[in-house]
Formats: C-alpha cells, sequence, structure tokens
C-alpha cells in the first residue's frame, strides 16, 4: 500500500506546484546566500553547489510530473498548432464526428438488444431453455412441456416460463393495445424483482383458470404512471384485458422492464390465468401449440454444460409425457427424439435483437468502415502537413529532441483531435440512435429500447477515438521523424527530383480509401436494388386502395354456431358503406405474418420425399375475396353463398399447388383430402384456380395455397378480417367502419389500417437499411475523392520541378496530364480489384439481407465501380490538369 | 585531497546526520557532513535537495519552515518513523556491503 500514500503525497504536491517551486526555490537561495558569506565569494558557492537549474528539474522528476508537464506542454502546442490549421482541424473533426458518432450510435442499439445484461438478480445465471431436434431447436414449448420440466427438472435452483402478448385495454370499439406478459408464478421471485407496490404474483396465483386470489395482474411502473396517473391507490383496482377484469396486486420498480429488451411490458398475468382470455379453447392442455419461453437459473457453481446433461437426462420422460397423440407417426417419431440446449439469457431475449440481427451487425460494418475512410483520409492530411512541417521536426531532432519526444508530441495532437471527434461524436449519437429506432419502430412492432448511454458505450467510443487517433496519427509521425535531420535540412533546398517513393504511403492510402469505398458503394448499391424489388414486386393482388380491418369477437358470449352469421352480417353493412367497391372476409389478413398451414392428401399424388411436399398454406374467405383482393382467377368458378355447410366441401388452390400436385392435368374436379380437428382427410373438390399470391410475407418463397370458405367452417374463430376496396379517403371510411361494425357488435375488438401502410411498415429494415447504407456510401464516396484530390495536388505540387524540366525538355500538356493520370489509374485499378475481391467474399454475409438479387449482382458492381472511378478521375482530372498549365519558367526559376 | 561519496550513500549519510542531530535546513546537512568527515567526503551541495525530495515523497522525513539563527526563512528537516526504520535497513545493508569488501581487500 506504499505506493498509493505516495501517489498521495504526489496528488498533494501537484495541486501545491507553485507554492513548492517558490519554497525550492527560497531553500536553494538560503544555501548559496549561506556558503557564500562563508566562503566570502559567491561564484565558489555557486561551483560547489552546482547547476541550480539542472537539480530544480531533478527535484522535480523526483515527484514524477515530467509525465504532465510534457503533456501540458504537447496539449499546449498542439491546440496551437490547430488553431492556425483551423480549415484542417475542422474538417479532421466533422468527419471523426460522423464517423465516431454512426458507430456509438449503432453500437448503442447493439448493446441495448443483444449485450445489456438485464437489471436482475445474478443474470449470468440465467439461461434460457432450447427444446429441439438438431439444428431446429427453438426456444418456444407447450404449456405441458414447460410444466414438466417446471416440475420434473432437477438442474437449476428454479426456472421460469414467459410468453409476450398483447392485451387489449378496450371495453370495446378499436382496440387500445397493452404489452403484456404472460408469466410462471415464480417469475418475479426466481429473477429476483421485488414489488414497490403490492405483492409480485405468487406460486398460488399460477393455477388453472385463476390463482386463489383469483385473476391477478402485476403492472409495471410506467404504465402505472402512464396510464394509471401513478394512483396511490392502485391496488385492488382492476385493469380490463381482452374485456376480462384482472385486479392489480403489485406495482414493479422503474427499473425492472421485463425479460424483452426492445419492449418492456405493461401488464405481467399468470400462465395459469389463460383459459379467462381464451374461452373457446385453452392452451394450457395443448401439446402442440408453441408459445412460452423458458429459463432456468443455474446452481451455485455449476456450468451450463452440467445442467444441460442433467436436463437431457429427463428429456426423453418429457418427450413421452407431453407426445401429441394427433401426430403422423413420423411426426411423433421425431417429437421423441428432441432435446435441450441452453443458451445464456443474460441479456434477455428480443426480437429487434434476432430480425435486425443481421442488419445491425451489418450497419456496424458499414459505419466501421466509413470511420476507417475517415481515418485515412486524416492520416494523409497529417501525411501532406508533416511533409510541411518537416523542417520544423528536423531543427527540433537536430537540437537534440528524441525520435519518441517528437513523435509523442504529434500523436498528441492526433489523439486531441480524436477525443474532440469522440466526444462530439457521442452527443451525436445519443440522437442518431434515438431516430434509429424511432424509424425501426412501426405502429405493429412499437420498439421501445433503453438507449441511456452506459459503461459499455462509453468504453467502446473512447477505445473507438483512442485506436482511430492511433490509427491516423502513427504512421505520419513515423513518417516524420524517420528521416534523419541532416537528410531533411539538406533535402529541404528543394531537389529538383524529388523521389517518388515519399509519397508511397499516401497512394497506398489512397488505393485502399478506393478499395473501402468501393464495397460501401456496392452494399448501397445491393441495399437499394432489395428496396426496389420489393417497391415493384408484384404480390399478386392489388394492395392500394385496400383497407383492412381485423376483429375479434367475445368468444365467450358469441357461441361458434352464431358467429358464422354475425361475421356476414358485419360484411353486408361494410359492403352499403359510401365509397366501398367491395369487401370480403378471410381468417388470415393477406401478408399479415401469420401462417395456418398443413400437410394436404391429393388425389393421385405420389409423395416425393421432400421437405414441405404435402405442405399447403391455407386461408378460409368469403365469396368475392378474390375479386376484393384483384387476384385474378385463372381456371374455374369463385365461392358463392350456395357452398353452405351442406353442400360438398370446396377449395380454391393457387396455380402452385395445381402445378405441383397435378402437373399439366386440369384441376378443376380433382378432390384433396384435408386434417380437420376431430376429423382425418375430409375431402375436398378443387373448384378453381388463382395467380399465385404473396401469403405471409412480401419475401417469403413461392408457397403452395389453398382457400377454403367461411361458410362451410364448423368451428369457426372469434377472428375474422375484413378487407374492403375503396375509392378516396381512407380516414374517412375509417370512420364510418367503426361505428358500422360497433352497431352489430359493440364489444368486437378491431384493428383497422391500410394494406399499404401494412407493407410499408414490413419493408421498414431494408428501408433503412437501404437509406444508411447508401448515405454512408456517398459519404465514403465523398471522403475518399477528397483524399484523392488532396494527395494529387500535393503530389503535383511537390513535382513542380521535375515537371517544369519536362515541360522546358519539349513534353506537351497532355503528356503531363497523362503523367499524373497514369498515377491515378494505377491505384484506382488496385482499389478496385481489391474491393470487388473484398466485396465478392463479404456478400455471403448479407445474403439474408437481400431479395430478388444475388450479393454478387454483376450489374451493382460494375455501376458501383464506375461511379468511383468518375468521381475519382475527376477529383484527379484538376490538379492534374493545373500542373499541366504551368510555367515551366516559374516552376524552374523557384529552384 | 576531497574524495566524491560513494555513489548511494547519500541517503545514508542524510538519514545518520538527521539521527544524530534532530532539526537541520539544507545547508547544514551539507555543513556537517563535511565537518564531521573532516572535509574528506565532497558532496555536490546542491544534489541534496532532489535527494530530499525524494526521503520527502518517501516519507522519510518531513519539513517544516522555521527560522535560522541569523533569521531567514529556511526548511527544516526531520526523521520521521519510517525514516528512523530505512536507516537501520540503510545501514545493515551498507555494513553488508563493506564487511564483504573489506574481506576481500585483506585475504592475501
Amino acid at each position: 500500500m506504499d505506493w498509493l500514500i505516495e501517489l498521495g503525497r504526489r496528488m498533494r504536491q501537484l495541486f501545491r506546484r507553485k507554492q513548492w517551486e517558490d519554497d525550492l526555490a527560497e531553500e536553494m537561495r538560503l544555501h548559496l546566500d549561506l556558503r557564500a558569506a562563508d566562503k566570502g565569494s559567491e561564484a565558489l558557492a555557486r561551483r560547489k553547489f552546482g547547476n541550480a537549474a539542472l537539480l530544480r528539474e531533478q527535484s522535480r522528476s523526483v515527484w514524477g510530473w515530467a509525465f504532465w508537464d510534457t503533456l501540458a506542454q504537447d496539449v499546449r502546442y498542439a491546440l496551437r498548432t490547430l488553431r492556425s490549421n483551423k480549415g484542417f482541424a475542422a474538417a479532421a473533426i466533422l468527419s471523426l464526428t460522423l464517423g465516431i458518432g454512426a458507430n456509438t450510435a449503432i453500437f448503442s442499439i447493439v448493446d441495448a438488444v443483444m449485450l445489456r445484461s438485464l437489471p436482475v438478480e445474478d443474470p449470468h445465471q440465467l439461461v434460457q431453455l432450447y427444446l429441439g431436434n438438431g439444428p431446429s431447436k427453438g426456444p418456444i414449448a407447450t404449456n405441458p412441456i414447460w410444466e414438466a420440466v417446471r416440475d420434473s427438472q432437477q438442474a437449476f435452483t428454479s426456472t421460469l416460463a414467459y410468453s409476450p402478448d398483447r392485451f387489449d385495454l378496450a371495453e370495446g370499439g378499436e382496440s387500445h393495445f397493452a404489452s403484456g406478459l404472460w408469466v410462471s408464478g415464480d417469475f418475479f421471485h426466481m429473477l429476483g424483482v421485488p414489488a414497490l407496490r403490492g405483492r409480485v404474483l405468487a406460486k398460488d396465483d399460477d393455477l388453472h383458470g385463476g390463482g386463489r386470489a383469483g385473476p391477478v395482474a402485476v403492472i409495471s411502473y410506467a404504465f402505472w404512471q402512464a396510464n394509471l396517473g401513478g394512483d396511490p391507490n392502485v391496488l385492488g383496482k382492476t385493469v380490463s384485458l381482452n374485456r376480462h377484469k384482472f385486479e392489480i396486486v403489485g406495482v414493479t420498480p422503474p427499473w425492472f422492464r421485463g425479460l424483452i429488451a426492445d419492449q418492456s411490458f405493461d401488464v405481467a398475468i399468470p400462465i395459469g390465468c389463460e383459459p379467462i382470455l381464451h374461452t373457446d379453447q385453452s392452451a394450457l392442455g395443448h401439446r402442440s401449440w408453441w408459445w412460452l419461453r423458458m429459463m432456468g437459473r443455474l446452481k451455485p457453481g455449476e456450468t451450463p454444460r452440467q445442467a444441460e446433461a442433467r436436463m437431457n437426462s429427463i428429456a426423453p420422460e418429457i418427450n413421452r409425457a407431453t407426445l401429441p397423440a394427433e401426430w403422423s407417426a413420423q411426426g411423433r417419431a421425431g417429437y421423441l427424439k428432441r432435446s435441450f440446449a441452453l443458451k445464456s439469457g443474460a441479456a434477455g431475449f428480443s426480437v429487434t435483437g434476432v430480425i435486425y440481427k443481421t442488419a445491425l451487425l451489418t450497419l456496424m460494418c458499414v459505419v466501421g468502415l466509413v470511420l476507417l475512410i475517415a481515418c485515412v483520409n486524416i492520416a494523409n492530411l497529417l501525411l501532406a502537413r508533416a511533409t510541411s512541417r518537416q523542417r520544423e521536426i528536423s531543427i527540433r531532432l537536430a537540437i537534440g529532441a528524441s525520435r519518441s519526444r517528437v513523435i509523442r508530441q504529434l500523436l498528441t495532437e492526433s489523439l486531441m483531435l480524436a477525443v474532440c471527434g469522440a466526444a462530439c461524436g457521442l452527443l451525436f449519437s445519443i440522437w442518431g440512435a434515438r431516430l434509429l429506432v424511432r424509424l425501426l419502430s412501426t405502429k405493429s412492432n412499437p420498439l421501445d429500447i433503453n438507449l441511456s448511454p452506459d459503461l459499455h458505450v462509453l468504453v467502446f467510443t473512447m477505445s473507438v477515438a483512442v485506436l482511430t487517433g492511433l490509427l491516423f496519427g502513427l504512421a505520419p509521425a513515423l513518417r516524420a521523424t524517420g528521416i534523419g535531420p541532416n537528410q531533411a535540412l539538406k533535402e529541404n533546398g528543394r531537389g529538383a527530383v524529388q523521389g517518388g517513393t515519399r509519397f508511397a504511403l499516401g497512394k497506398a492510402l489512397v488505393t485502399g480509401q478506393v478499395a473501402l469505398s468501393l464495397i460501401l458503394l456496392t452494399a448501397a448499391g445491393l441495399f437499394l436494388g432489395t428496396m426496389r424489388n420489393f417497391l415493384k414486386l408484384d404480390p399478386g393482388f392489388n394492395p392500394h386502395n385496400l383497407l383492412v380491418v381485423q376483429s375479434v369477437v367475445p368468444a365467450d358470449r358469441i357461441p361458434r354456431q352464431l358467429r358464422t352469421a354475425l361475421f356476414g352480417r358485419i360484411l353486408s353493412d361494410l359492403r352499403t358503406l359510401p365509397n366501398v367497391r367491395s369487401a370480403a372476409s378471410s381468417t388470415m389478413a393477406p401478408v399479415g405474418h401469420y401462417t395456418w398451414n398443413q400437410d394436404a392428401h391429393p388425389e393421385g399424388y405420389q409423395a416425393q420425399p421432400v421437405e414441405e411436399d404435402m405442405l399447403v398454406y391455407l386461408n378460409r374467405v368469403s365469396p368475392g375475396y378474390f375479386k376484393t383482393m384483384e387476384t385474378p382467377l385463372v381456371l374455374g368458378r369463385d365461392f358463392t353463398d350456395h357452398d353452405t355447410l351442406g353442400s360438398p366441401r370446396a377449395m380454391i388452390v393457387g396455380e402452385e399447388t395445381a402445378h405441383h400436385f397435378w402437373g399439366n392435368q386440369n384441376p378443376i374436379g380433382k378432390t384433396i383430402g384435408m386434417d380437420e380437428p376431430g376429423r382425418n382427410n375430409v375431402i375436398y373438390q378443387i373448384i378453381g384456380v388463382v395467380k399465385d399470391a404473396k401469403y405471409a410475407e412480401l419475401n417469403e418463397p413461392l408457397y403452395k395455397t389453398g382457400f377454403v370458405t367461411s361458410a362451410q367452417d364448423a368451428q369457426p374463430n372469434p377472428e375474422q378480417t375484413f378487407e374492403i376496396r375503396f375509392d378516396g379517403d381512407a380516414e374517412a371510411l375509417i370512420a364510418s367502419v367503426r361505428p358500422a361494425i360497433g352497431a352489430i357488435n359493440k364489444d368486437a375488438a378491431l384493428e383497422i389500417r391500410t394494406l399499404d401502410a401494412q407493407i410499408s411498415d414490413s419493408l421498414v429494415q431494408p428501408r433503412l437499411v437501404a437509406l444508411l447504407s447508401t448515405f454512408f456510401g456517398f459519404l465514403a464516396l465523398l471522403l475518399a475523392t477528397v483524399g484523392l484530390y488532396g494527395v494529387i495536388s500535393y503530389a503535383a505540387a511537390r513535382r513542380r520541378g521535375e515537371i517544369g524540366i519536362r515541360m522546358a525538355l519539349g513534353a506537351a500538356e497532355g503528356a503531363v496530364t497523362r503523367l499524373i493520370l497514369g498515377d491515378v489509374a494505377l491505384m484506382l485499378t488496385i482499389g478496385t480489384v481489391l474491393g470487388v475481391a473484398i466485396s465478392l467474399v463479404a456478400g455471403r454475409f448479407i445474403k439474408s439481407l437481400l431479395f430478388g438479387l444475388e450479393a454478387t449482382n454483376p450489374a451493382t458492381l460494375a455501376l458501383a465501380a464506375s461511379v468511383l472511378g468518375t468521381s475519382a478521375i475527376l477529383a484527379a482530372y484538376i490538379p492534374a490538369r493545373r500542373a499541366s498549365k504551368m510555367d515551366p519558367m516559374t516552376a524552374l526559376r523557384e529552384e | 585531497m576531497r574524495d566524491e561519496i560513494p555513489p548511494g550513500t547519500l541517503y545514508l549519510l542524510i538519514l545518520k546526520t538527521l539521527m544524530r542531530s534532530g532539526e537541520l535546513h539544507g545547508y547544514e546537512i551539507a555543513n556537517s557532513i563535511q565537518q564531521i568527515s573532516d572535509d574528506i567526503l565532497q558532496v555536490e551541495e546542491g544534489s541534496l535537495y532532489p535527494a530530499l525530495q525524494r526521503m520527502l515523497l518517501k516519507g522519510w522525513v518531513t519539513a517544516e519552515w522555521g527560522v535560522t539563527a541569523g533569521n531567514r526563512r529556511a526548511r527544516y528537516y526531520r526523521l520521521t518513523a519510517a525514516g528512523r526504520k530505512q536507516l537501520q535497513t540503510e545501514l545493515a545493508q551498507f555494513q553488508r556491503v563493506n564487511g564483504a569488501i573489506q574481506r576481500i581487500l585483506q585475504t592475501t
């Protein structure tokens, strides 16, 4: 601990520097005076004393202030040089602000959704429990699996299950959703989250059909404040979730936002209450409804591996106990082989982290490359400056400054630029990250990410700053001091012909910039192409002027047998509204992200050993659906009101289905068997074929689709989607749709949007990636062009003498221009080849972000290369032209 | 004939001097070392000061301003407990080395 005490003394003295200096000087003066009086000669006293200035310097160095002194000196000096070069300093700081700011912004999102630990007790003991076969292991389980795991596991100290959902807070009419969580009884205890008010949920709240205290809910602090005005008497009040009352028993502390990093929860209710909300059929006993995520807390000292082994020792037992009986023999055999895998749960789970992972990492690379280009630019500028400061540096070296001392001083300058850039960048990033999240957030998937900068982000920014400072500062500093002072001073007398090697580093840097810019431009081109492909994609229906109304009626109040008639009444009323051209209904919303698929048994088709060979994606639609969607009917007829439960089952298939199962035969009249709840192989007759249309997503592969009709549904669900083709204003129509449906069923929960808006929402990621990569691509292009221009102008200026001689000896203007442009062409060629090579390799990683084109798309590469080439040649042409216009006499006279 | 003091013994000399005399300022320390060694040991007087600063840093001595007989302000140094301990250490080390050298020199 001695060094600590010493450090204390050092610091104390450091703050009393002035006093200290005075004391030492006075002490020495006394000594000299006394000695002089003793010897009778001041000179003698001085000789005996030694070099007072040096001794003071030595005394100072005892305290170890030299480092700080030099630093202060360097900083002062750096500030002075930067101030005298305002243009350079501003350009450098601006490009660093953009570069570091963009990096920090993207990193803070990556940090928030993928890296940051949950604010719960010992988050590193938490693991997510995956279950499945081989690579298809998923994080989602059925309730019977969860209950079996909960009751029989011995691998963890405790386990929890949860499932995000949304609950409608409205009492009727248009829905107002709260972000909800189904949680197991132990959820809060296991995470170590206490209640701020009241109590958290307990095991006996989580019983099938509701716990001892009835249906109870725990709300988040944010929800309490925003929706209940922070009401101090909130406990005991009720909150309406999908028209069912839940008693509020507790409020969680503000720091707990749930386990989902990009969506904080509003209301948590026990899994056991599920039958209250879903009266038709409960998921609690269902063996093939996958909806719960499971987590475990590792026992102290146990590794995830050991816990995984323990879980897998009980896996066969759990598989047998939860086997879905209705599955095919093959499916059941596969089910019995399922095993567990553990993944870290410390950061929780986030949809953004999964959906946007590749996009975020790609953007991270993009902004990283931009920063690299900015660094290269600054390095080039510094290099040019170092050469013009050669004389100053040579003199310093000549009068005895050590090389490391000069390098240190030059690096201080670079680091100051970097730190200024980082500070501005950090501010920029706070704004930038919020903007990004706002751009990514849509009505259907609102993101709520905690972006307050934390230690991770600060450390990241500081490391980036230091790294960039060293990156762009080190080479020029080494360069500037690497030349012997003698040679440098000599050379400064403007030799007629400068060695070309002096620019080699600058040229290499520009070549690198060309390569990096090409990569970024290629990426921008690919993402723009993807966006264009999405926009001009023919989805198989007309998405414009189409209103989509998703409705849910209360299942407990509208029994199944009344539902078809109720939805029919709503539909016929909607058709009478003004400006409605046609209307139809379906169970699945078009491109609504949800799927209903099952194996079909088509007549006369020999099953092939291909994945999803028999799988058909289904929808149940009303007559007039295809007309409303403007999906052309290719063969046969549409459903009519005569297709009822009493008539033979009818099916309309997509062209792909018809072709897959029956090749070139006429599919009309063929039959297809479908398994239905309680009845296997119900026979359907094909009555029509429609053009293929997108089913759940715009970027899905071509699915085999099939349509059955609503009137032939024996067990209708309480959800129905209405599609309305309209003219004129959507808002006006929405205003009339709400009361029209409300008049028939006032409890119906409604979600209304235009299909255009929904599609636009689903394109938010490709749009954002295209936007950002284009922005950064052009920023890179700009930086690289400026860099090239700078290096060429500088090189041309340094070669004035040489060029003057050439021209005096008869070289034509064109020859001089060619001489300089030849250099550029070489850099450009090497850079382009490098850039293309790297783009081709890196393209593999962004495959999942592309749509309708390959990463190796030659047209995109060619376009990027030509944009880059043209800008580069233009940038180089100006200084080349200037050099060729000069008067050789002027140049030579300068020698 | 005056001799340079052996390297590394300056601290020992200062510590010993302060141990004997209690409180001294820089000039007195220099004088004391010269007088007691009968002017044989030659200290470059100024080099006392960096040494004293180092000893302050190490906590072997403390310093306080006082007034000399001639009524001038002077900084007086005094040993601390740590300084006394350091003196023992340095002394033991010096004697060990000195003894070893003597033995080598006396061996015929």
